[in-house]
């Protein structure tokens, strides 16, 4: 019987965990990072844990060879990663060695003897697909939250040969964390705002509101109003809060993927025709610069 | 004066410049064609009725190669009256292979392929700003951004926007009674619902004219085509009317929509794209100059377009204008003179072809069509008759004669009116 | 020494139509190169302008991609050359085929010092192809980036870790998907296309066997939660908003 693969990188793996689990056969988990993160690994309820040693001063991506050939050597099923950089680099790996096919998107998982059944989103998320591979299949999925503790395996420790990779300076970033995930409030703003201090108003929006402040990708990568964990949609975040107000943002399926499972949705836009007014509740014609005063006001009173 | 880069630069890949483009490059021309749109046809409106007997001059095989959408085998024109419909609807095996609808994003891209493949250079992703002239002020080239491009011959196949035509003063403004403005929408639909709707099978198609309250009573009329798997529905309304009516373009295709007898065609549709576009309705009286020394112009660019209330004719007239062009550049190439008179074969072409013809021949229907009755009073008119005809309600019946006579006698149409209008319709259409 | 970028040519998902049965119909999405790869080739740019070498575009795909289109829309952005590899059963491949096609592409070129690609294609977005192709040729992959150097014969690279950054060394060839915002991406003029028009071009055809692809056994429309539309009407702000803070009351998310 094959075996289902776990790459762990980072604490977030539970959605891996889930996964796994459901597909019912034996499961091992390859650890990349710091022994703590092999031992909380060993408790999560996988069947083998195998740990690659401490990492020095290597990027977690030096052991993308050395993940593949341990991954390789175990009887390989299903081979499940984090939606993360570093973890997409590990599995890319596990995928040439074993020339399996690495897939995003995924909705549901089934395995019957070596056939591995996957329906998964295609195209960014515009439609459905069900795919059957005869053979090992690379799914990288949302990683979730940390898994609960259970009873522990013991950990093996592989030596592995790191590429040659080095981090020279870490910078971490001062900028204050927001509980996006937690929010059960979200306004985000898209390009339809025009400068940064224009944030301002948004923030007295979501203040009224009791909301988190979210983006589209643009406004966190293009001009760099918002950190970039603060963006919403397939290369970014996925939010479910009850209610969801999009001001000037067009409402592209790349971000909207994001979002599909919110509440109520509120569009604000100068364009009738945006495609968000499409998938909203509420279509607010108009321009953001005078509504969004007027609601802040609205709510106060 | 050193070599240029090319022998012909063309500016605007819609239908008039691809098929200039085209045929250049099969004479053995080195031709440059220049494209604002990332891809050829992504800037322009989808949808569209293609009378294609001039196109198969090029391409003779092009209804079977070319993404046509579907082949036109029924016509209809109808009066839409605030009650009601009434109308003529032409199905016929003799319509076959006159007209094909196309959504011009897939059309304009693989007549722009065609282009490529017989060696025109295709320059996608730029927008000339402005014309290179010589200080006796002839065309030698292009710029666009910072970048200069020399030619023997520029092609201003721009669009009924012509800036490059106008900026040489080739063409007068348009007065507002020339031009009309056209707003669009293709709305999605599964290829069984058209044919059903429509009463189609295969790859037939039908091709809609609605006139009358269609518009709010403004002059022009409303159209609704079937593709494979979607409608191109729109109005064309003529702007000194429209500004005349205070109505916006988009409030009179919203309302001409939502009318019942365009609605059960849409129903249950999702609209894919929208947009508005100018269409140059002058005819023979918009048509400039269309050639001097170093540039001809094309195409809708020319003011080649034909709205007989029935048919919006101008792709079909930018190919014929394209067959010509190209005809006369080629001689002027040839004769090594690309001068205004070296380009005069250009103008000849085009008159003595069915462009010239047609356009003569209809050269009255715009001010035909600005008389406001067409779209006005008419169809309740015909609507009263049909109705009186066919309402059986036990009053006494009479003859369809005097039940027209009734209709028109309540109607604010006179006699005189009705007489004016068969007349001048007969000698405009 | 050779940089090489990894570029798409494909279409924009969002002007794709999905009938009911899910059936995709790409038709009148246009094919471009894909949003996020200029900045991978004008990142590449600028470090083949730095270190005084030759860069090198790689593509794979459908028979499509050798189109002149295709070929002028990237060589025009700034690369000296092309190798491309178009083949029928390159048309929608998934992340491995594709990768295992890049690579055959990348060993044409001599001398490769780094390959860049962009953050994820427009079409399948999945931000895989650029580490199954650093696992095919044995290199490591860091993604991210946000600017590249070099020292000596090491490449050193900037990225994107958590809402920080940081600084890796890498000795030796290396894969670097670029953050899509490490550059702005230049627009090509008239001279630019033209001189990509003489641009030498190599179109390999596909050597060996690709690795087997999934067999898609059933299409299904994504199941979109029913909503309003509700029009609200801008014209007097306040009544708007009045309106719409009634509504979200009313259904019970303020
Ligand atoms: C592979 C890939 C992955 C991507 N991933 C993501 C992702 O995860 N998240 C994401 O968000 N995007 C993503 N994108 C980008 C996405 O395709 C869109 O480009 C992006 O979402 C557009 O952002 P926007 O709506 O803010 O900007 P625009 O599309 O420019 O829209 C701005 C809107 O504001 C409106 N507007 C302007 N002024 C006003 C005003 N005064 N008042 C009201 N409205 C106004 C305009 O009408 C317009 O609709 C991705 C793209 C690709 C190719
Ligand atoms: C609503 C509506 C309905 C119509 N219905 C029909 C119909 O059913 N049948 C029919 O035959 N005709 C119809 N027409 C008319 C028809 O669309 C035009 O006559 C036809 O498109 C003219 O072709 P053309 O090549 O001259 O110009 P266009 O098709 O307008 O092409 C001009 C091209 O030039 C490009 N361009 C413009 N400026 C620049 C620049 N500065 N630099 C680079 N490129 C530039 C544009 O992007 C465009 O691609 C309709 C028009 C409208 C608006
Ligand atoms: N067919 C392809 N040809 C060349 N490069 C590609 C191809 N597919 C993906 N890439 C590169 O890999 C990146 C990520 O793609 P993806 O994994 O599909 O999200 C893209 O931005 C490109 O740089």
């Amino acid at each position: 019987m094959t075996t289902t693969w776990i790459i762990v990188d980072e604490p977030g793996v539970a959605g891996l965990l889930d996964t796994a689990r459901n597909l019912g056969r034996p499961t091992a988990a390859v650890v990349v990072g710091p022994h703590e993160l092999a031992a909380s690994t060993a408790t999560a309820g996988v069947d083998r844990c195998l740990w690659l040693g401490e990492t020095g001063d290597a990027p977690v991506e030096a052991f993308a060879t050395a993940v593949a050939a341990v991954v390789a050597d175990g009887a390989p099923g299903v081979v499940l990663a984090a939606a993360r950089p570093s973890a997409r680099a590990l599995v890319g790996a596990v995928a040439a060695t074993l020339r399996a096919p690495a897939m995003v998107g995924a909705v549901g998982v089934e395995t019957d003897g070596d056939t591995v059944l996957v329906e998964r989103e295609v195209l960014g998320g515009i439609a459905r697909r069900t795919e059957r591979c005869d053979g090992p299949v690379c799914l990288v999925v949302d990683g979730g939250g940390v898994p609960e503790p259970g009873a522990a395996v013991p950990v093996e420790e592989v030596t592995a040969e790191a590429l040659a990779v080095r981090v020279v300076e870490n910078r971490p970033s001062s900028a204050p964390q927001v509980d996006l995930a937690g929010a059960r409030r979200v306004v985000a703003v898209g390009r339809g705002l025009k400068a940064k201090e224009d944030l301002a108003l948004v923030d007295r929006l979501a203040e009224a509101m009791g909301a988190a402040v979210a983006c589209s990708r643009p406004v966190a990568e293009g001009s760099g109003f918002l950190p970039k964990d603060r963006y919403v949609g397939v290369s970014g975040r996925t939010l479910t809060p009850d209610v969801y107000l999009a001001l000037g943002i067009s409402g592209q399926v790349q971000h909207t993927v994001g979002i599909r499972g919110a509440g109520t949705i509120v569009a604000v836009n100068t364009d009738a025709d945006a495609p968000f007014m499409k998938e909203c509740d509420y279509a607010v014609v108009g321009d953001l610069y005078t509504f969004v005063p007027a609601l802040a006001a609205a709510l106060q009173s | 004066m050193s070599e240029p880069d090319f022998d012909v630069a063309v500016v605007g890949a819609g239908p008039a410049g691809c098929v200039t483009a085209y045929l250049l490059a099969q004479q053995g021309h080195s031709v440059v064609l220049v494209e604002r749109g990332e891809a050829p046809g992504a800037k322009n409106l989808s949808g569209g009725v293609l009378y294609g007997r001039v196109l198969e001059q090029v391409f003779p095989d092009f209804a079977a190669a070319a993404p046509v959408e579907r082949r036109v085998v029924r016509n209809a024109v109808t009066f839409l009256t605030s009650t009601g419909a009434v109308g003529v609807d032409l199905t016929s095996d003799r319509l076959d292979g006159n007209a094909y609808t196309v959504l011009r994003a897939r059309f304009d891209a693989w007549l722009a392929e065609r282009c490529e493949e017989a060696g025109v250079f295709l320059m996608p992703g730029v927008r000339v700003d402005r014309l290179l002239t010589s200080p006796s002020g002839a065309v030698t080239g292009l710029v666009a951004g910072d970048d200069e491009l020399s030619a023997r011959v520029v092609v201003a196949a721009d669009g009924v926007n012509s800036f490059l035509a106008r900026g040489l003063g080739l063409r007068p403004k348009p007065a507002q009674n020339q031009l009309a403005v056209g707003v669009k929408a293709v709305v999605s639909l599964p290829r069984e619902t058209i044919d059903d709707r429509f009463g189609l099978v295969g790859d037939e198609g039908a091709a809609l004219a609605m006139v009358g309250e269609a518009t709010g009573g403004i002059g022009g009329g409303g159209f609704l085509y079937t593709n494979a798997t979607s409608l191109s529905v729109g109005v064309v309304l003529r702007l000194d009317d429209l500004a005349a009516s205070g109505a916006s373009a988009s409030d009179v295709f919203d309302r001409y929509c939502e009318h019942p007898a365009v609605q059960r065609y849409l129903r249950g549709g999702e609209v894919l794209e929208y947009g508005s576009h100018l269409v140059a309705e002058g005819g023979l009286g918009m048509l400039g100059t269309v050639a001097t020394d170093g540039l001809v112009v094309v195409g809708d660019a020319a003011g080649l377009t034909i709205n007989s209330g029935l048919t919006v004719r101008g792709m079909d007239l930018a190919i014929g204008s394209a067959i010509a062009a190209a005809g006369g550049i080629g001689d002027a190439l040839d004769a090594g003179d690309t001068s205004a008179a070296g380009l005069a074969g250009y103008r000849e072409r085009l008159m003595a072809g069915f462009v010239g013809k047609d356009l003569t021949t209809y050269a009255k229907a715009p001010a035909f069509l600005e008389r406001p009755r067409m779209y006005r009073d008419y169809g309740p008119v015909l609507e009263d008759v049909m109705v009186r005809a066919f309402d059986l309600d036990t009053t006494p019946r009479k003859h369809l004669a005097s039940v027209a006579w009734d209709a028109l006698r309540t109607s604010p149409v006179g006699m005189l009116d009705l007489a004016s209008d068969l007349w001048a319709g007969v000698r405009a259409l | 020494m050779t940089v090489v970028v990894a570029h798409k040519w494909a279409p924009n998902p969002q002007e794709a139509t999905v009938a009911p049965g899910g059936t995709v119909d790409l038709s009148r999405a246009k094919p471009a190169v894909s949003e996020y790869d200029p900045v991978a080739i004008e990142v590449g740019r600028r470090l083949a302008d730095a270190w005084g070498c030759e860069l090198v575009g790689v593509s794979v795909g459908g028979p499509e991609i050798a189109a002149p289109m295709a070929r002028k829309a990237a060589l025009s952005r700034g690369l000296d050359r092309l190798v491309v590899v178009a083949d029928e059963r390159l048309s929608g491949a998934g992340a491995t085929p594709t990768a295992v096609a890049l690579a055959q592409a990348v060993g044409e070129v001599e001398d490769v010092r780094v390959v860049l690609a962009g953050d994820s294609s427009v079409d399948e977005g999945a931000h895989l192809v650029p580490s199954v192709l650093a696992g095919l040729l044995g290199w490591p992959s860091l993604a991210e980036v946000a600017d590249v150097t070099a020292d000596g014969g090491a490449l050193v690279v900037e990225r994107a870790q958590g809402s920080g950054s940081q600084v890796v060394r890498v000795d030796g060839p290396a894969v670097l998907a670029v953050a899509a915002d490490a550059a702005v991406p230049r627009v090509a003029g008239m001279k630019d296309i033209l001189a990509a028009g003489k641009k030498p071009v190599v179109e390999l055809p596909l050597a060996g066997e690709l690795p087997a692809q999934p067999e898609v056994v059933g299409r299904a429309p994504v199941p979109l939660a029913e909503r309003g539309r509700r029009r609200i009407d801008t014209t007097d702000p306040d009544a708007a908003a009045r309106e719409l803070v009634a509504a979200l009351r009313a259904d019970g998310v303020l």
